[in-house]
């Protein structure tokens, strides 16, 4: 079963149970009516919100901790001069 | 393969210290790398021969107009036929077509997959020998966005990049994230190839060409079962050539996540 198959079963069943509850013909437990009532109908933008935040953050968090490599950098440039210097005596054509 | 049936281990007697009776084959797909060639495969040679392994490098060129073909009979002269081994294309047939052709004429039991420029260093490849042999890994992967391997060991220093704008980072983190979100793969970096796989079978899976091969390559070995850890390495961006990256890529890699979310 590939992932878009089973993210659509999943799907599917989240919104039906979203659906069912939305118009009480389940209850759901655990959870006073009353407050269900108020919080069922704003579930689905809060759910997006919540995503486009976990992604900002995700994404932040990336950025922020992308380590920069200035070392690396020197010792390959030094590294390169020696290629350049060993290949051209054995007969290489280096630029 | 019997590692001590290898052709490395029947005529090794007196000339390798090493214990590693492994060949290892590297694929370089170039593309105008003129410049670049000859120093990678000295850094690649250097790296081989101070740890005592058994290698080989296959230079896939597709038809560059720079002379990409003569220098690498050149370094051949330099280094043994039997040690860099010229196999050329017709023309630019994409990156995934490169390794698979690549493939067919290498004579070693483990595969490395890297860049002809020098964003892959050569020098991490023994990290990922020894990660690869401590916990049997079918795969092992370079990332440049963890500080510990992973699992861990002791010896990986931090990953880290240089040379990329904030522009660059914020493409690579957000391809990345949404590579991640959407597939699952198991891996921290999708997009930046520096591979030592020992199975043919998923890289002749592979339908894709392009950049989007590395990134497909990754998740259908995941879903195949297979095992992938993962080294740190330090990224410098291109520092000779252009690179090949564009718009047209950017929406290739969109398509390309697209396919495999509906087919794997």
């Amino acid at each position: 079963m590939a992932r878009a198959h089973r993210a659509a079963v999943l799907g599917t069943i989240a919104i039906i149970a979203y659906m069912l509850t939305l118009f009480n013909v389940l209850s759901v437990p655990l959870v006073d009516a009353k407050i269900a009532e108020q919080i069922l109908p704003v579930f689905p933008w809060w759910l997006l919100v919540s995503f486009g935040s976990y992604c900002l953050w995700s994404i932040g968090m990336g950025l922020a901790t992308l380590r920069e490599c200035p070392e690396a950098y020197n010792e390959l440039l030094v590294e390169i001069t020696a290629a350049k210097n060993d290949l051209r005596a054995k007969g290489v054509t280096v630029d | 393969m019997n590692p001590f049936a290898s052709p490395t281990s029947l005529t090794m007697q007196g000339t390798h210290r090493s214990l590693d009776t492994h060949k290892y084959s590297v694929i370089l797909p170039t593309y105008n790398e003129r410049a670049n060639l000859p120093v990678i495969v000295w850094l690649l040679a250097r790296t081989f021969t101070e740890q005592e392994l058994d290698w080989e490098v296959v230079v896939v060129d597709d038809a560059s107009p720079d002379g990409t073909q003569e220098v690498a009979r050149q370094l051949a002269g330099v280094y043994g036929e039997d040690k860099i081994l010229l196999r050329p294309r017709a023309g630019k047939l994409g990156l995934g077509t490169a390794y698979i052709h690549g493939l067919n004429f290498v004579t070693g039991d483990f595969v490395i997959i890297m860049d002809a420029d020098f964003s892959h260093h050569p020098k991490f490849i023994p990290q990922f020998i020894r990660l690869q042999k401590a916990h049997n890994l079918d795969i092992v992967t370079g990332t440049r966005y963890r500080a510990t391997s992973k699992p861990a060991t002791v010896d990986a220093l931090p990953g880290g990049v240089h040379g990329w704008d904030f522009k660059r980072k914020l493409v690579s983190r957000g391809a990345n994230f949404l590579a991640d979100t959407v597939l699952n793969p198991g891996v921290s970096d999708l997009t930046g190839s520096f591979r030592l796989p020992v199975l043919r079978h998923i890289i002749t899976e592979t339908v894709s060409k392009g950049y989007v091969f590395q990134m497909e390559m990754m998740v259908r070995a995941r879903a195949l079962g297979y095992t992938v850890g993962e080294v740190p390495i330090t990224f410098v961006d291109r520092i000779f050539g252009d690179s090949k990256l564009g718009a047209s890529e950017v929406v290739g890699y969109a398509k390309g996540i697209w396919t495999l979310f509906v087919s794997v």
